[in-house]
């Protein structure tokens, strides 16, 4: 919808009209665009990076327990738990794993690092068993639990348990940083909407003036910038002039 | 945390040192022995005791001239009792220090994780004596031949409090443990007591490494209390076992709580005796197993000489180390075994004779058979044997200090 434009004392339409329509159409079409965008390109990096870290960090969690197992058999042979203990609290620094626990061939932990003591999930859970499991611990978080055995089990079982709070935490920041990232794209886009909405209003206003100035006053309209033009608002200026019987160029 | 690049580095410096550090460790004035061991953090007073009473010794041995002239020093640094740090410390004692031999270390976490390092650099034959530890790596393949011991083991110190417990009607015994490797072992002990007696462990609960008194202790107590056991056996540092007992008593646990030697006594007993006026029935409870006799029972020699040394040097830890306020004890269980294990080394480094060298360290330590050290137990040892005293004492709080336990049945029979 046009707004009224202003007229001078002697009726000649001054303008310029103002294109709201146009404009806000065009603002909702990109507000719509980079919403989609951003909807789209977040679920994605959600999918990317939750799929590739977990599958990252269980691969990374099996080798660790590999290496325990695989490190453990002398150790548990000679029953020194406390080089057994000594071993574990090393992996254990690394970043995303939040507990190691060893049990021996009956399931008796021989080596764990909780505290203050082991949770009551996994003292019930079947401790020979070395699946992928999910687990949620209480006053703990959530954890995937993989498990390697130690002299394919006749030694006993290692198990280890990664945050899944940290994934989590690493794709609040990967789509932390993208909308930060959209949103600058989104600010710079409307303003650039703003700016071609207005280059393109600017001959369609003067058009609209000199058209509501023919309708006015015939023949005797004014001569107006647009009719200069070499553009399309250009060429339909004259023609409305010389469909209202003005003078053909 | 050591890096390989960090390691990679000592080991280039070293080697560029060699030449002219290999001459270090024992010149014409002087034997280098370097140290590892806490001075700043929550266990700091066992650093700081231990270095105290082996100090109390070297002194007067280099105020009487030294070992064929050569004074005894000790090259000091501080680990918290943080394995990596240790670690950066032993290997800067081994390649730059380039010292005689490795003494008084202080913990299990940062032993076990040295020992690797004596084995790596074996062709210095560079040796750890006496550790304030008494687990098990260190003592057994495949690191045993690099250490020499002078305490009892955990192993024994757990044997023997499990063994009295059972023998006064306790059989349900819980333990309460550091959650690393000296947790570990202690925990170990207990149930393989526990198993020579048809037992298993009634409960255990766990605390992580560094915990301060001020900590709570509630959830630890509440999970052992839920088994319900006769006993507690704490394997610990002071602070936390201390934090234990008070909560333990508060939350209505009153069971016997037991403490290895390595806990610190005196440390224990002064922060539980902060807590309140009445401090007894927190320490009334208490049993904590020593791996030396009583600094009390001056009809012991050694334990004599030792308290006239202290009284005399009152030795001051290295200033540079002690960043944090600490106030000594005139003596201590520690100090006083840090004054053994100095009283044991200089009679090795004697025995070396005017010349002595690293690679004759072993073997002189093997000539010490039936030796007498003063507090009624001879030391021997030999290829198999690297651990000098097997004794272990057991004592209470009375009077606001540890005495020693003369009746198991009259202070904790099961009623």
């Amino acid at each position: 919808m046009t707004e009224q434009p202003k007229a001078d004392e002697a009726g000649v339409i001054l303008g310029p009209f103002r294109i709201r329509r146009l404009f806000q159409k065009t603002l909702f079409g990109v507000f719509a665009l980079f919403g989609f965008i951003g909807v789209a390109t977040a679920s994605l990096a959600v999918y990317t990076v939750d799929t590739q870290l977990t599958q990252e960090y269980v691969s990374n969690s099996r080798d660790i327990a590999k290496t325990i197992a695989d490190s453990s058999v002398d150790i548990l042979l000679n029953r020194d738990l406390a080089a057994l203990q000594s071993l574990v609290d090393q992996f254990v620094e690394i970043q995303g794993i939040r507990y190691i626990y060893i049990t021996d061939e009956t399931g008796e932990f021989l080596a764990h690092t909780f505290v203050p003591g082991i949770p009551e999930e996994i003292l019930a859970s079947d401790t020979t068993d070395t699946a992928t499991v999910e687990r949620s611990l209480p006053g703990m978080g959530d954890f995937v639990e993989v498990g390697s055995p130690i002299l394919a089990g006749f030694a006993g079982n290692v198990h280890v348990g990664m945050d899944t709070g940290l994934i989590a935490l690493k794709i609040q920041r990967a789509i932390g940083q993208q909308i930060y990232l959209i949103c600058a794209v989104f600010v710079v886009g409307v303003f650039a909407a703003l700016w071609f909405v207005n280059l393109a209003a600017r001959p369609i206003g003067e058009l609209l003036t000199y058209a509501a100035n023919l309708v006015q006053r015939g023949g005797d309209a004014p001569e107006a910038r647009v009719l200069e033009r070499q553009d399309e608002a250009g060429q339909l200026a004259r023609l409305f002039r010389l469909v209202a019987g003005g003078r053909r160029d | 945390m050591i890096t390989r690049r960090s390691f990679a580095g000592y080991g280039l410096f070293g080697a560029l040192l060699a030449p002219r550090a290999r001459g270090l460790p024992v010149s014409d004035s002087e034997i280098l022995l370097g140290t590892s061991a806490a001075f700043s953090g929550p266990s700091r007073g066992l650093g700081i005791e231990l270095y105290r009473g082996a100090q109390a010794c070297f002194e007067e041995v280099n105020r009487q001239g030294g070992v064929f002239g050569r004074k005894i020093r000790l090259r000091t640094y501080d680990d918290g009792y943080q394995p990596d740090p240790s670690v950066k410390n032993t290997m800067t004692l081994m390649l730059e220090d380039d010292v005689f031999g490795l003494f008084g270390y202080v913990g299990t976490p940062t032993v076990t994780r040295v020992l690797p390092l004596l084995k790596k650099f074996q062709d210095r034959s560079i040796l750890l004596f006496f550790p304030f530890t008494g687990a098990q790596p260190q003592r057994e393949p495949p690191y045993g031949e690099f250490a020499f011991n002078l305490r009892a083991s955990y192993r024994q110190e757990t044997g023997g409090l499990v063994d009295n417990f059972v023998r006064v009607g306790r059989r349900r015994i819980a333990v309460f443990y550091q959650a690393d490797a000296y947790g570990r072992s202690g925990w170990a002990g207990v149930r393989a007591a526990l198993a020579r007696h048809g037992e298993r462990l009634a409960g255990e609960a766990t605390y992580r490494r560094g915990t301060k008194f001020t900590s709570t202790m509630r959830r630890q107590v509440e999970i052992l209390k839920a088994e319900n056991p006769d006993a507690v056996i704490c394997i610990g540092a002071y602070a936390a076992c201390a934090a234990f007992a008070r909560d333990a008593v508060d939350l209505g646990l009153t069971v016997p709580i037991a403490n290895l030697s390595f806990v610190g006594s005196e440390n224990l007993l002064k922060l539980l005796a902060g807590v309140r006026e009445d401090s007894s029935r927190y320490t009334d409870l208490l049993v904590n197993s020593q791996v030396v006799p009583s600094y009390e029972e001056t009809s012991i020699p050694a334990v004599r000489e030792y308290r006239e040394l202290m009284q005399r040097h009152d030795p001051s830890p290295p200033k540079e180390l002690v960043t944090e306020s600490y106030t000594a004890f005139a003596q201590s269980f520690v100090s006083l075994e840090g004054f053994l294990n100095a009283k044991l080394m200089t009679e090795v480094l004697r025995r070396l004779g005017p010349e002595p060298s690293r690679e004759a360290l072993e073997a002189a330590m093997f000539t010490v058979q039936d030796f007498d050290l003063g507090i009624g137990e001879s030391v021997s040892f030999a290829p198999e044997r690297r651990q000098g005293l097997q004794r272990v004492y057991y004592t209470v709080v009375r009077d606001n200090r540890f005495v020693t336990l003369t009746d198991w049945h009259e202070r904790f029979a099961k009623t």
